[in-house]
């Protein structure tokens, strides 16, 4: 074990970073995994699998290195050198290829200048369509080469230029494309809907509705709205289109976010609704039977099962670029709904019961339990002398007479210390200001005002809490 | 002397005075005649004053009996001063409220004499709040001399007689607009905010600072008896002040931080500041009391270690703002509250997961041993903070069984509580009729109403040619575009 050592010290350097370090082997298999993509995201991932994946790390990185001098992006090449000089030293790819780094430089130079040219001879012309396609091309070359920011002015320099339908869709997807690899969800948002607007046939609108949902679906994930991310995953409708957008995620990908974001957030009936009726969505879970059985286990209320499916999937789920982050909370999640979900039906329950079902073997639940119901997911107490999970039995009727008579008493509070402020305004008591000229006096008298809306709003509020 | 002595005891008749009129035409002859008495006496009034005093009744002859007492302790005590100042305690404990409003200013210097060390401040806090409950029984009036009633009680910590006062809802200020002088100032359904004026002499002015310090004296009242809640509200009060052109006062801002402290104390955790707060007071809260919210941040977090660093690091601070004694409440009411939040989680729990879970703010570590948690809960148990038993297992193993907060009542019970508050909002009716008249006869609520009325008169008149009908017609008109085509 020769290799073994610098990849020791590799990862000790990516776990300084911060970065997250993946032990375990994973399930898939490396070719197979990257040849279901286009583009560069093949290379971000697998630079990315060969920065957490102890396993796959060397064949990643030099799977990374190829790709990268596949293509005409320098910046790639040095990241993936930079990672496999520490990693594996010893390997051929670790030499600095500085003579097709000249070179592709060179051609990359050469490539924008003409291209340049070229657009600019067209601007000259003044021929719409020819300005558009001339941008169009130096998008991509500079999209090619790495230079997002160039690049997302290009494309955004199309804009202006597109008299149809289809043009203002490309140019949408194009910038989509760029903030995408630039991890600006916000603006992959807003240009999504941008892609919405216009009046589209059906047609039409369902050949986009694959990417528009995918990259709606990624944005969500990454702001961590779960909910929203699984619904657009699960909207995402034709299997055959979605092919086509490999460059972002592949369908598999589709099946596994989708899925995870729904037994992460959705309860068991809309999970079955949802996910295991949708007829669309089912073509992409046969492609994953994993997720198919862990959703139906979460719906037949074998949690732990479906707990231990995913589980064993937590390597992949690790090494995905979109996933990576959020495993831990999706996970967590996932778990909550499931210790909710398992006590729904009981009253009380022992903790011995509960560690057995979902605690890993020799731990106890307990700490987790009162996070738990500390922060209000689950509603129960813990009876640490008797050992059980007593359930809270609200009785509304307690909760009606306090309400009422809580109503009541601030009834009276309010009223008193409406009049007294009535009061103290009539004796001229007020705390005021220094007086500052008319406009001051006018914000105050407009101050006095927005109290008493407030205050109205209020008692309305309460009064209507007891009805 | 036996003339004197006539026309003190003239008044009130024998034989009632049953007309509030009648009644206001006597005492005012009185008066006339009492005064005369007093500027012109026959013989120097210190050499029989005091004679004078043995034989009317405070009571019953209040009105002679002040003028007398007035001269008698005032400027200087003529006589034996003993035995005069006998009679004053006396008399302030028991004049009748009715004549005494004939005779406001005299009693404003008595008492103001007194509040200066006319009595020992003992005496002087118990016969205060007495004169001022037998003024306006109701307590919802601010007088000039609550003010003088809080700091003496505060200031040589004669408490407990004055909070009979203090615990009182003020609703009414001297000082409102639109006062006018009562026909009859003996009418006893009159509303304190009528007979209690500058001009009837039972109060003297009285500026926001004086309401403001009054609120807080008396906040701090209720924090040296430790209850936290009635300090809350009253803090509460200063800090949501009504404000004008983006005043805030320092009391205020001195305030707010033992508002935050309070809060802690009697809620467990920051509260948010009441929704009518001054904006400009909101804001100068913010950067003045900035020490105060990091406390309270930490306060409802399981982090006694760093709540403790908190507050040692700000201790200059308290110090300062002569806070310490609130913060040391705070810290040791920390694990207190970290116990009470248990029941959130637990339904029952031993003793020692208890002393494991809960950490004492004092030392930021938890206590040594059970003996300790188990004596900490047994006294919130007691003191009925905390509702729970505390049982001892088979094994030995000593455990705490939370309680539900509230149990159910049966329905005549919650009807009882129900009444209850039913009877104390009624009892709101006064104030809410006296602040309503008020208001109702302002000469700029008048002004309004003619407005608004005009105006309705206005529109009465455009109605035809916006009316109704004629939007009919246009709906109309659409309906039968859509149908044809």
């Amino acid at each position: 074990m020769v290799s073994a050592d610098p990849i020791l010290h590799f990862f000790t350097i990516i776990e300084s970073q911060g970065g997250v370090i993946v032990k375990e082997s994973p399930k898939l298999d490396l070719d197979l995994y990257i040849a279901n993509y286009q583009g560069r995201t093949r290379f971000d991932r697998l630079l990315l699998i060969g920065r957490s994946s102890v396993p796959l790390c060397v064949d990643a990185l030099k799977a990374a290195i190829a790709e990268a001098k596949g293509g005409k992006d320098v910046q790639q090449y040095r990241d993936a050198w930079e990672c496999i000089r520490i990693a594996a030293p010893t390997e051929s790819e670790s030499q600095w290829d500085s003579a097709w780094v000249e070179k592709t430089d060179k051609a990359n130079k050469l490539e924008t200048a003409r291209l340049e040219a070229e657009l600019k001879q067209y601007k000259n012309n003044l021929v719409k369509e020819s300005i558009r396609i001339g941008l169009r091309d130096l998008g991509e070359h500079l999209e090619q080469i790495g230079d997002l920011a160039a690049a997302s002015d290009a494309y955004l320099r199309m804009r202006p230029e597109a008299s149809t339908q289809a043009h203002i869709v490309g140019v949408a997807k194009h910038i989509i494309g760029i903030v995408l690899q630039r991890r600006d969800w916000p603006s992959v948002l807003a240009n999504v809907s941008k892609m919405l607007t216009g009046g589209m046939s059906d047609e039409e609108q369902k050949a986009h509705q694959p990417f528009q949902k995918l990259v709606a679906g990624i944005a969500n994930l990454h702001s961590d709205k779960f909910y929203e991310a699984a619904k657009n995953f699960l909207e995402v409708g034709d299997p055959s289109i979605c092919q086509g957008c490999n460059d972002v995620v592949s369908s598999n990908d589709v099946a596994t976010y989708g899925g995870l974001l729904a037994l992460a957030s959705m309860d068991r009936s809309e999970l079955q609704s949802r996910v295991l009726d949708n007829s669309s969505f089912r073509n992409y879970l046969e492609l994953e039977p994993h997720i198919r059985k862990a959703v139906s286990m979460f719906v037949n209320g074998r949690y732990s099962a479906c707990l231990d499916i995913l589980e064993s999937y937590r390597a992949d789920y690790l090494l995905d670029i979109h996933l990576q982050p959020h495993v831990r909370a999706i996970f967590s999640a996932i778990r909550n709904k499931c210790i909710v979900q398992y006590f729904i039906p009981f009253s009380c329950v022992t903790l011995d019961s509960m560690n057995k079902s979902f605690a890993k073997p020799g731990e106890s639940l307990e700490s987790e339990l009162m996070t738990m119901i500390r922060s209000g997911v689950l509603k129960a107490r813990i009876n640490t002398i008797d050992k059980l999970l007593v359930a809270v039995s609200t009785n509304d009727r307690v909760e009606m007479q306090t309400k009422g008579l809580e109503t009541a008493n601030n009834y009276e509070r309010e009223a008193l210390e409406r009049i007294r402020r009535m009061n103290i305004a009539a004796a001229d008591l007020e705390v005021k200001g220094p007086r500052k000229g008319v406009g001051n006096a006018m914000s105050g008298i407009s101050g006095g005002e927005t109290w008493f809306d407030d205050t109205r709003r209020q008692l309305s509020q309460a009064e209507s809490s007891v009805g | 002397m036996d003339q004197a002595l006539a026309t003190c005891l003239a008044f009130p008749p024998e034989g009632a005075l049953n007309d509030d009129v009648a009644y206001d035409q006597a005492i005012q002859a009185h008066l006339l005649k009492l005064t005369k008495l007093l500027k012109e006496p026959p013989v120097p009034l210190a050499q029989y004053g005091g004679q004078l005093l043995e034989l009317t009744d405070p009571e019953y002859n209040s009105l002679s009996y002040i003028a007398i007492l007035h001269s008698l302790v005032l400027p200087n005590v003529l006589g034996p001063r003993e035995f005069i100042l006998d009679k004053l305690v006396k008399f302030l404990l028991g004049f009748d409220p009715r004549q005494i409003r004939y005779a406001g200013s005299h009693l404003l210097e008595i008492l103001f004499a007194v509040y200066n060390g006319l009595l020992p401040p003992s005496v002087a806090v118990e016969v205060i709040s007495a004169a001022i409950l037998k003024i306006d029984p109701t307590g919802s009036m601010f007088t000039s001399t609550h003010i003088q009633l809080v700091k003496l009680a505060y200031n040589t910590n004669n408490i407990e007689p004055a909070m009979k006062v203090v615990e009182k809802n003020i609703v009414f200020y001297p000082g409102m607009a639109n006062w006018k002088r009562p026909t009859t100032l003996c009418d006893m359904t009159l509303s304190p905010s009528v007979y209690i004026h500058r001009e009837t002499g039972l109060t003297g002015n009285v500026k926001a600072a004086i309401v403001l310090e009054y609120d807080m004296l008396s906040g701090m009242m209720f924090c040296s008896k430790r209850e936290w809640n009635k300090a809350h509200a009253t803090f509460e009060r200063i800090v949501a002040f009504p404000t004008r052109e983006g005043g805030c006062s320092k009391i205020m801002a001195e305030v707010y931080k033992k508002w935050v402290l309070v809060s802690l104390l009697s809620k467990g955790k920051a509260i948010p500041l009441p929704s009518y707060t001054g904006p400009a007071a909101a804001k100068a809260y913010q950067t003045l009391g900035k020490a105060y919210k990091d406390v309270a941040s930490l306060f409802d977090t399981t982090n006694a270690e760093e709540l403790r660093s908190e507050v040692e690091k700000s201790s200059q601070i308290w110090q300062d703002d002569q806070n310490v004694g609130l913060v040391k409440e705070v810290l040791s009411a920390y694990q207190e509250w970290q116990i009470k939040n248990l029941q959130n989680v637990f339904s029952k729990i031993s003793i020692t997961e208890i002393r494991q879970q809960t950490k004492s703010a004092q030392t930021g570590t938890n206590l040594n041993s059970d003996d300790e948690i188990e004596a900490l809960i047994q006294n919130m148990i007691i003191s009925g903070s905390l509702k729970g038993v505390m049982e001892k297992n088979d094994d030995g193993t000593v455990f705490l069984t939370f309680l539900p907060a509230s149990t159910v009542l049966s329905e005549a019970e919650y009807a009882q509580e129900l009444t209850k508050t039913a009877i104390q909002l009624k009892a709101l009716e006064p104030i809410f009729k006296a602040t309503n008249e008020r208001l109702g006869a302002s000469r700029e609520y008048i002004k309004h109403l003619i407005k608004e009325q005009k105006r309705a008169a206005d529109k009465s008149e455009l109605d035809p040619t916006m009316g109704f009908e004629s939007h009919v017609d246009d709906e109309d008109l659409m309906g039968g575009v859509t149908s044809t085509a």
